[in-house]
């Protein structure tokens, strides 16, 4: 019989670890709602945001603000210079989804291989320890780190959802999102909605792996495996539904935290590629409940109204 | 000697892959990227029948090729309801996958692998021997795929991949068309599974990852996808150049990154500069499959 205090502390740990899937998979699905790209360069992304963090930390001894500070400045500018040097370019020659899926990925790999070459296989942290102290509340053990990944996440999220509600970019990008011919014909620019995205896109992205690394080692394929749990909860979540996507990486991370209990852990990656796969043969657009609900229309009329495409 | 061996051996079994990966993928129209686990079906089937069943080579690769085919089939039928992206993604899980089984498992070797192949022809003339049977293996393939896409059989899959509602109503039957593609690509990459444990006689899933899709793949679209000689031209290029870094006499530690590294810059440069494919048209490129 497993105890009430066991099955609580592997919710919270569950909870606090699957803080960086969610960074990371708001970041891929704003890129596949905006973009309409399955962006897997967003791997290698990860691996320059971290090992421009650990540089700055570990090898010119400058304190973890000043890592962040770096790794967000150097992801951003990356992935700006991603968007405007490479994909716009494909974009605008109407490449197929082949030739994107080839690119973000290639890119990934040379950026693991520059790392490789750079800084070794070996998994690095961005700090010495990845201990950080704990204090026991109701039974359960609640670690400095799981506060700060929880709070930190609980904020990104929440901004990004104000930004998009509130702001005139957050909006154009839901406009663009929605289609971007249609927007461009507003005067809605579909290229700096892009940019925006991608720009957001990589400061989760650096935040996401900022608290990955502090918490277990890093070596420069770790980013890829990382990408693929987001492509999961991205896919669970229905595409087009970023919030909906955070919600089914905290599903994936206490899937993973629960299945401890009953499977090894060496099975535990089968676990999260099998969720995928079956998630795409039953449910290939999304879980059901999870789409958003349309908007009634008003009572047809006897005659059909011409449609908006038509009028 | 053994080292030019070596290297045009693996120009032909990329050949197999390549061009057996563009019969699904250009030809057919279906986007998936599980072809290297299919490449792993074959290898670690041959591997592990010729290491435990002592059996023939010819049978323990032809094992390797049903257990692909058979494998490939059961994946089509239960995917192939999908298209476009979605495929892609779950024929990518489904890769990972199966690859992880493959790791947990103790009689695949796990992460470590099979490294007791059988030795099959032994002697100098090992290498020589093996360069003549893969290079044949690749012809009849490329062969084979050219004779399949030239008939009516050919003209139906292309039929289906330009248009699969009129394909349709014409009576076709699209399900048995895909499955058939299907599992006639994957036995092909089998085949070349089989071939590469005998000859290397080492396997292990670090060889099959993610990585080798986009090799492969990058052989398809850089080649020319859905035509004959794209395949072949993208697998000598880009098997050929990477192995230049081995004149350079770099510590061992550092060849495979060096490798790695010519192969995506070249993979990036030519997605730019020969959108095309280098046997294919120049100019603005949209690949078959997802729309995007």
């Amino acid at each position: 019989m497993i105890e009430w205090a066991i099955l609580l502390q592997i919710l919270w740990t569950g909870i606090a670890m699957s803080s960086y899937f969610v960074l990371l998979t708001v970041a891929f699905a704003l890129t596949l709602k905006v973009e309409k790209l399955w962006n897997f360069a967003q791997a290698g992304l990860m691996g320059i945001a971290f090992f421009t963090m650990f540089f700055v930390v570990n090898k010119l001894g400058l304190p973890g603000w000043a890592g962040l500070t770096a790794g967000l400045a150097v992801t951003v500018a990356a992935a700006v210079a991603l968007e405007a040097g490479a994909i716009s370019v494909l974009r605008a020659r109407n490449s197929g989804g082949l030739t994107f899926f080839i690119f973000t990925l290639v890119f990934s790999q040379f950026a693991a291989y520059v790392l490789t070459f750079l800084f070794g296989t070996e998994p690095e942290t961005i700090y010495p320890s990845v201990m950080s102290p704990v204090r026991i509340i109701s039974n359960i053990a609640v670690s400095d780190w799981d506060i700060q990944a929880v709070v930190t996440t609980i904020v990104l999220v929440a901004g990004l959802w104000a930004f998009l509600r509130f702001t005139r970019d957050g909006q154009f990008m839901i406009a663009v999102a929605d289609n971007a011919k249609l927007a461009e014909i507003y005067g809605i620019s579909a290229n700096r909605a892009y940019i925006i995205s991608g720009a957001i896109a990589a400061v989760f992205l650096t935040v996401g792996i900022y608290l990955y690394g502090t918490r277990a080692g890093v070596t420069p394929d770790v980013p890829l495996v990382l990408v693929l749990t987001s492509v999961i909860g991205t896919l669970l979540g229905g595409l087009g539904r970023v919030f909906a996507a955070g919600a089914a990486a905290v599903f994936l991370g206490l899937l993973q935290s629960f299945s401890i209990l009953v499977i090894p852990s060496k099975w535990q990656a089968m676990l999260l590629y099998g969720v995928l796969f079956g998630a795409l043969i039953v449910f290939p657009r999304g879980i059901p409940g999870w789409r958003p609900r349309r908007v009634q229309a008003p009572a047809a009329p006897a005659v059909a109204s011409p449609s908006p495409a038509e009028g | 000697m053994e080292y030019l061996a070596g290297t045009i051996i693996l120009i032909a079994l990329f050949v197999i892959l390549a061009s057996s990966y563009n019969l699904i993928i250009g030809y057919g129209g279906l986007n998936t990227v599980a072809h290297p686990i299919f490449f792993a079906l074959g290898a670690y089937t041959s591997a592990l029948l010729g290491i435990h069943a002592g059996l023939p080579m010819a049978v323990c690769i032809l094992a390797g090729i049903a257990v692909a085919v058979l494998v490939s089939v059961l994946l089509a039928v239960t995917t192939l309801r999908i298209s476009g992206d979605y495929l892609l993604i779950a024929s990518l899980g489904f890769q990972l996958g199966l690859l992880q089984l493959i790791n947990n498992m103790e009689f695949t070797g796990g992460p470590a692998g099979l490294s007791a192949v059988p030795n099959t022809f032994v002697g100098q003339g090992r290498g020589t021997i093996y360069v003549v049977i893969c290079t044949l293996a690749a012809i009849a393939v490329v062969w084979a795929i050219w004779r399949t896409m030239n008939g009516p059989f050919g003209r139906a899959v292309r039929a289906m991949r330009d248009d699969e509602l009129a394909c349709a109503a014409l009576g076709r039957g699209l399900i048995s068309i895909k499955i058939l593609i299907f599992a006639m690509g994957c036995g092909a990459a089998g085949l070349a599974g089989g071939l590469y444990a005998y000859y290397f006689q080492y396997i292990s899933p670090e060889q099959f990852q993610v990585a080798q899709s986009a090799q492969i793949l990058t052989m398809v679209v850089l080649g020319g996808i859905g035509t004959t000689m794209g395949p072949i031209v993208g697998a000598l290029v880009l098997v050929a150049l990477p192995q230049a870094i081995n004149f350079l006499q770099l510590p061992n530690s550092l060849v495979g990154t060096v490798q790695g590294l010519i192969f995506t810059t070249l993979v990036i440069l030519f997605l730019f500069l020969r959108p095309g494919g280098l046997v294919g048209h120049t100019g603005s490129q949209s690949s078959h499959g997802a729309a995007h």
